[in-house]
């Protein structure tokens, strides 16, 4: 499973090349879609992983966390409450979670297969 | 194809994951920028924004005055508050005739030169004329007329067919005078010394011409400027736009 990686270095790529800066008051928006996104991602390759992948989730799940968090993060700003800390705890401990089982799957296959040779 | 759809999706929200990231990156980490200024420079910088601060506070200054007068005229004669603005607007666009302490500059051909029997210039050239305006303007200088041509911030001095033109009027043949008056007599005797001690005598000697600075007078008349002052580039702000500064 290299394509996420691919998409990533690709994207990273065409980020740095394109050379496009947001405004430094946005960039706390832009940091918490960042996290809400990977933990998509790695949602994602753990469903692959468990055989329980669904497109629609997947795509789904990507757009609503984005907006979700960046809703939060603007809502803790005009509440003077740092809200955004909550979509950071969330979305950090369910990234954890899933790069943990992601770890066990691929342990687990691991030695399946070293077992089996 | 469930497979190759699903690689695309993976593909593509990655793509625009590492997007993100680089855009994040790219905002965090500006380029340092370093202040390489040493202490004289600094201090320099320091004495400029001294210089405009009190320009700016003298400027607001003024213009709560004339806040104030109109509001104080507003009741009993508006019309003589705009007549004293056209006037002072005026006074400053160089249309009134100027009487103030100044001094006088005789631009003329070198004595010595005409004993020889030599080609003699007979006129100033554009480029000396505008090089002394300038000084003049750095001293200080409020009001300034060449040959009985009032100087104001519109005007060209150029060469046309050999001749020098100020705003299309010819200089007459030397010897001519340029004449220059400032607010106070005090800033006269300092113009007088600094155009004493000033390079453009030299600067008029290179071509041939003797630039005589005269005793401070205090009573000094300068003519208006005689010709219709064209705007053609400028427009009213309007209050949305430019910008506050």
């Amino acid at each position: 499973m290299w394509l996420p990686l691919l998409g990533l270095i690709v994207g990273i790529f065409l980020g740095l090349l394109t050379d496009i800066r947001i405004p430094e008051e946005y960039s706390n928006y832009l940091s918490i879609a960042v996290l809400a996104a990977l933990d998509t991602l790695f949602g994602g390759i753990r469903a692959h992983m468990q055989n329980i992948y669904d497109e629609k989730v997947f795509v789904s799940g990507f757009f609503f966390n984005i907006l979700l968090a960046a809703s939060l993060a603007f809502l803790g700003v005009h509440l003077g409450v740092d809200l955004y800390l909550a979509a950071v705890f969330a979305f950090g401990v369910r990234l954890f979670q899933n790069i943990a089982v992601i770890r066990r799957i691929l342990l687990t296959k691991w030695s399946t297969n070293k077992n089996k040779n | 194809m469930d497979k190759h759809k699903k690689n695309i999706s993976f593909i593509a929200i990655s793509a625009v994951i590492g997007f993100m990231i680089a855009i994040q990156f790219q905002t965090v980490k500006k380029p340092v920028e370093r202040d390489t200024r040493d202490l004289w420079q600094l201090r320099e910088a320091v004495l400029q924004e001294k210089e405009l601060q009190s320009e700016l506070l003298s400027e607001i200054r003024s213009i709560e005055e004339k806040l104030l007068a109109y509001e104080s005229k507003q009741k009993r004669s508006k019309e003589q508050a705009l007549l004293d603005t056209i006037q002072e607007l005026k006074i400053e666009a160089g249309m009134t005739k100027v009487t103030a302490p100044g001094l006088i500059l005789r631009i003329e051909p070198i004595l010595e030169e005409i004993q020889v029997g030599a080609e003699i210039s007979t006129s100033v050239s554009p480029e000396l004329l505008k090089r002394l305006l300038n000084e003049l303007n750095m001293y200080n200088a409020k009001y300034v007329s060449v040959d009985g041509q009032r100087i104001i911030n519109t005007t060209v001095i150029r060469d046309i067919n050999n001749e020098t033109k100020i705003d299309g009027h010819a200089l007459s043949r030397l010897p001519i005078e340029v004449i220059v008056a400032v607010d106070h007599i005090d800033t006269a005797e300092k113009l007088y010394n600094q155009m004493k001690a000033s390079k453009a005598t030299e600067e008029f000697f290179i071509e041939n011409l003797k630039l005589t600075v005269s005793e401070p007078n205090p009573e000094i008349s300068i003519p208006a400027y005689d010709n219709p002052i064209r705007i053609r580039y400028l427009e009213s702000l309007k209050a949305n736009e430019g910008g506050n500064t």
